[in-house]
């Protein structure tokens, strides 16, 4: 029944609601079981406590607490993620960003924007559009998770194409370090500086070297103007074709995304249908964008190249809103994935433009040997596929199954000279699958390099890299108890 | 988050159900639809103002899923989120996968209610609400007259110490603003059976709804003149009571069933059955809900929800009468949540507004946030509802003198916010405005 008493039996609980206030500290069984896991559902964990720090000092202090008790931690955005980066394996405290949301200052002068990492990422973009500029990254998850997770993550989108991802619109952060030190790294506005990229380092790993708390980005003039183009075919290769062939021809478009008939399936099942013909076996969503002359012609270029591949259909959007209305149902397309399934597995992999037909023949040779339905979602232009393992976690056996899917389609990435991740991170999610890409000895350079950062490796432990007694370490203990030289 | 009067837990678990009770459980399909993605989060009021996980569509589908699953009793920690929702819908607009959240928190909320009975003022209050007002019309008839006694006779500042009327007060500030008469209930004022002006294109029935008809009469009349002038004889079946929406979302689904009988059965002649409250179409197009497990009812209740239109939507789709009366002024429109997110209601009422001559459109950004009105959590959540109606009221244009909707509830919420914020704008429904805009019209032609 009520257990009022037992809310503060905790000291370390006690601790912390006396450094952020009482009510900004989650303990109760309900309150935690909502943050067992992020957007990848498959493997769930109990944490601690959940603390909302208000601003830096608050962070710092938690930090610190956290360090001295030698008690894990973990930061956390909106839980978006897709890899696990924010799950708890069990016991950690999670250190949610959510109430540092505030967006600090925009500079129009200097084309940088100061933002809390709670911020959400599309408010930027709204904040800003008025006075014309926008934010480039574009993670279609948008719409809830917040810059700092994309920091960490080093987000892409359908924009990063042309423009980039995450990594090269961060000019700033603040970072406080597992120790609970403050750090700035990169100077605002002040692009690259001497020394080491430490910024780069931070962006992308995964919160394992510390919370970001504040960032300085970039923003970007708004073109002049885009147009969208949405071109159905007949078969997944003609598609494919005609995606190498824009590139080819110099073309660098906005965006260039690509669903497959299952996907498409889900999409118009789902919330935000636009009625694509159900029967064709691709779909291309490219959009171009800069001065008039320059994205008319482009779009020309490209209708003509889809021609040459036998396309069934292709159309430039007649309005804005017939372009966001497509924009829309490609976006939610994961979650368009619960209208036709239970559940789903996302997948990441990156691979050369020029070997997508053969990984997408490999990837549906996956699907029929282990009968799991495997929907398509991509962005095609720079080809970073999204394989969507759709599954019942209900009947038994199925999740261990989509999980095996999944890691094979990663293999067939890596063996076709691609990457297990494109933006999604590692998480705990693809830590096995490392070893795809890396040697013992490459992830053991890289374990240490966290070392540095987060020597008592509490900050986000477990995640990123495969379990130490499984990888290089283990193998050097091995051969030092050995009294070999290494 | 708020106190709550628990006694003795009574839960089971059976094979299957978790810690659920047997019968009318929450749905499972509905809950496997959700891919835990959290595109929801940022739509959701109660997200956004505690920032919690388990105060959002995702955190809360989660955890009715994780009581099935025998992970979550039915305690304080589960009722807390289940009860904070507004049930504003906000996230089943949102969600990409079509994940129906309102119709799982009011399962969740029957659940809760049959395992944890209410206690202490709480009680009291939903005895009050649910049980001696709103399915006896002649008493809500009355509240009118009660809050103006409240109020004159200093009783006011009583209500307000006792904790359940944090928010009347203001509204009984307003009601003199909304209302300057008394409203007379349609029910007493007209026959059951009103012509139409000129040739008759169709016959329709009214629901008059509780406090539309006490509090918001001149809607009620208003509705009534604009459908008959556009050529529809107006039927107000007298066996109608109050939809039931209150009782559901406050968890008590029995006393919705009972009363979801009564009204089928008082509107079975009715092809049309028209609704100016939000809330109350809402409710009576998910009739079929509360029937889950009685096949035979639940397809009178579809049959049924089939008909129930909101009365914007039924003339914009049939095409109306042109207004003439000039009405110069700003105005801009208030999307309640049971018509956006609900019944997909959006471009209807607006269409109708902007074709009255003088109205200079102001688009209100945000327009379907949920405004904290949410039938009576004003009452039973006042914290909450309080904080969501100053996110609302910041995206209100400053300039705009018509403010205008389509949901008692909302109109009296709103009508508070203006006031705290002394704003100078009216709080009107979209039939008022509508209404004063043909009779205008006529006085010209004269
Ligand atoms: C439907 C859907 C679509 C998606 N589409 C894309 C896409 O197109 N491109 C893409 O790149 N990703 C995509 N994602 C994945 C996800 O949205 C991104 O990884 C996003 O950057 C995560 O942000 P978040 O705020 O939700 O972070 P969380 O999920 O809360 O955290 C992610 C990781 O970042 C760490 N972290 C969070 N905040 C901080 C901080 N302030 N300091 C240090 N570490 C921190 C966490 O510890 C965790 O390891 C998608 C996800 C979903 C559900
Ligand atoms: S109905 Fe409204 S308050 Fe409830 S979960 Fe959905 S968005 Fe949040
Ligand atoms: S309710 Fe819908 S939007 Fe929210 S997490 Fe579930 S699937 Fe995603």
């Amino acid at each position: 029944m009520f257990r009022k008493k037992e809310r503060h039996s905790d000291p370390l609980i006690r601790k912390l609601m006396k450094l952020v206030g009482k009510e900004h500290v989650l303990h109760r069984q309900a309150d935690l079981v909502a943050y067992e896991c992020d957007g990848f559902t498959l493997q769930r964990g109990k944490a601690r406590a959940v603390v909302f720090p208000g601003e830096t000092k608050e962070v710092s202090a938690v930090v610190r607490l956290l360090h001295r008790e030698r008690v894990p931690f973990i930061a956390r955005g909106a839980g978006t993620g897709l890899s696990g980066g924010a799950t708890p394996l069990g016991g950690e405290v999670i250190i949610s960003l959510v109430r540092m949301k505030k967006l600090l200052r925009v500079d129009l002068d200097n084309r940088t924007a100061v933002v809390q990492p709670g911020f959400v990422n599309l408010k930027l973009t709204q904040a800003i559009s008025k006075d014309g500029y926008y934010y480039a990254p574009d993670p279609s998850s948008q719409y809830a998770c917040t810059i700092g997770g994309n920091v960490a993550e080093n987000a892409g989108g359908a924009h990063c194409l042309k423009y980039g991802v995450t990594t090269n619109h961060i000019l700033g952060a603040e970072v406080v370090l597992p120790d609970g030190e403050v750090i700035r790294l990169g100077e605002d506005g002040i692009p690259d500086q001497p020394g080491y990229d430490l910024l780069g380092l931070i962006t992308g790993s995964e919160g394992t070297l510390g919370v970001v708390t504040e960032i300085t980005v970039r923003i970007l003039k708004a073109p002049e103007g885009k147009q969208t183009i949405l071109a159905y075919f007949d078969d997944v290769e003609d598609g494919s074709r005609a995606v190498s062939d824009i590139i080819s021809a110099g073309i660098v478009p906005a965006a260039l995304e690509m669903m497959d008939r299952t996907a498409i399936e889900g999409v118009e099942a789902a919330n935000f249908p636009v009625g694509h013909p159900l029967d064709i076996e691709a779909l291309l969503l490219i959009e171009v964008d800069g001065i008039e002359a320059g994205f008319q012609s482009e779009a020309e270029d490209i209708v003509d190249v889809c021609r040459k591949w036998n396309v069934r259909e292709v159309k430039v959007a007649k309005d804005e809103q017939e372009a966001a209305a497509w924009w829309a149902n490609r976006k939610t397309g994961f979650g368009a994935m619960g209208a036709i399934s239970p559940d789903y597995l996302v997948q990441d992999g990156v691979i050369p433009r020029s070997r997508l037909p053969e990984v997408l023949n490999k990837i549906r040779a996956i699907s029929q040997e282990t009968g799991l339905r495997i929907a398509n979602i991509f962005h095609a232009g720079d080809g970073n596929l999204h394989p969507l393992i759709l599954f019942d976690a209900q009947k038994p056996g199925e999740k261990e199954k989509a999980l095996q899917a999944g890691s094979r389609c990663l293999k067939a990435c890596a063996d076709a000279g691609g990457s297990i991740t494109g933006e999604h991170g590692v998480g705990i999610e693809k830590k096995e699958e490392m070893r795809f890409i890396f040697t013992d000895e490459e992830i053991e350079a890289q374990t240490r390099i966290r070392s540095v950062f987060n020597p008592d490796n509490l900050l986000n432990p477990d995640k990123l890299f495969p379990q130490p007694g499984r990888c290089a370490e283990v193998k050097q203990e091995i051969k030092e108890q050995q009294g070999l030289k290494v | 988050m708020a106190e709550t009067g628990l006694s003795e837990k009574r839960t089971c678990s059976d094979q299957g159900l978790g810690h659920y009770l047997p019968g009318d459980v929450p749905d499972a399909n509905k809950w496997a639809d959700c891919v835990h993605c959290g595109l929801c989060l940022e739509a959701c009021p109660t997200y956004l103002e505690t920032g919690h996980e388990h105060q959002s569509p995702r955190g809360r589908v989660h955890l009715i899923k994780s009581v099935a699953e025998g992970k979550v009793e039915m305690d304080e920690a589960f009722m807390d989120p289940v009860f904070t929702c507004l049930d504003c819908r906000a996230c089943e607009t949102a969600c990409p996968a079509n994940v129906q959240v309102g119709g799982l928190i009011e399962e969740a909320r029957g659940q809760v209610r049959r395992a944890v009975p209410v206690t202490g003022w709480r009680k009291q209050m939903s005895r009050l609400f649910l049980e001696g007002l709103f399915p006896h019309p002649e008493r809500v008839n009355k509240l009118g007259q009660l809050l103006r006694f409240l109020k004159s006779s200093g009783l006011s500042s009583f209500a307000r110490k006792s904790g359940l009327m944090k928010l009347l007060p203001q509204h009984l500030n307003l009601l003199e603003q909304v209302t300057p008469e008394p409203g007379e209930p349609l029910r007493k004022k007209y026959q059951e059976v009103i012509p139409a002006q000129g040739v008759t294109r169709a016959r329709v029935a009214v629901l008059t709804g509780c406090v539309m008809d006490a509090v918001f009469g001149e809607v009620n009349e208003a509705t009534v003149r604009v459908l008959t002038r556009n050529g529809y004889e107006v039927h107000i079946p007298q066996g109608q009571t109050c939809c039931g929406a209150l009782h559901v979302h406050a968890g008590e689904r029995e006393a919705g069933r009972k009363l979801a009988r009564r009204n089928m059965e008082a509107f079975a002649e009715a092809d049309h059955v028209l609704v100016n409250a939000a809330g109350c179409g809402c409710a009576m197009q998910e009739y079929p809900e509360l029937f889950k497990e009685e096949p035979e009812m639940r397809e009178q209740a579809e049959a049924f929800a089939a008909k129930v239109t909101d009365v914007s939507r039924f003339l914009h789709h049939r095409g109306f009468e042109k207004p003439k009366g000039e009405i110069r002024a700003r105005v801009t429109y208030h999307d309640a949540c049971h018509l956006a997110h609900g019944q997909g209601v959006r471009e209807e009422p607006r269409r109708l507004l902007q074709s009255i001559p003088g109205v200079e459109w102001v688009e209100m950004p945000e327009a379907d946030r949920c405004c904290g009105s949410a039938g009576i959590y004003n009452i039973t959540q006042p914290k909450m509802a309080q904080a969501v109606l100053e996110s609302k009221m910041e995206y209100v244009p400053e300039d705009v003198e018509l403010i205008s909707m389509g949901n008692p509830g909302c109109m009296l919420q709103m009508a508070a916010g203006v006031l705290q914020h002394g704003r100078n704008a009216r709080v009107v429904h979209t039939m008022e405005l509508l209404d004063r805009s043909y009779r205008e019209g006529d006085k010209k032609e004269v």
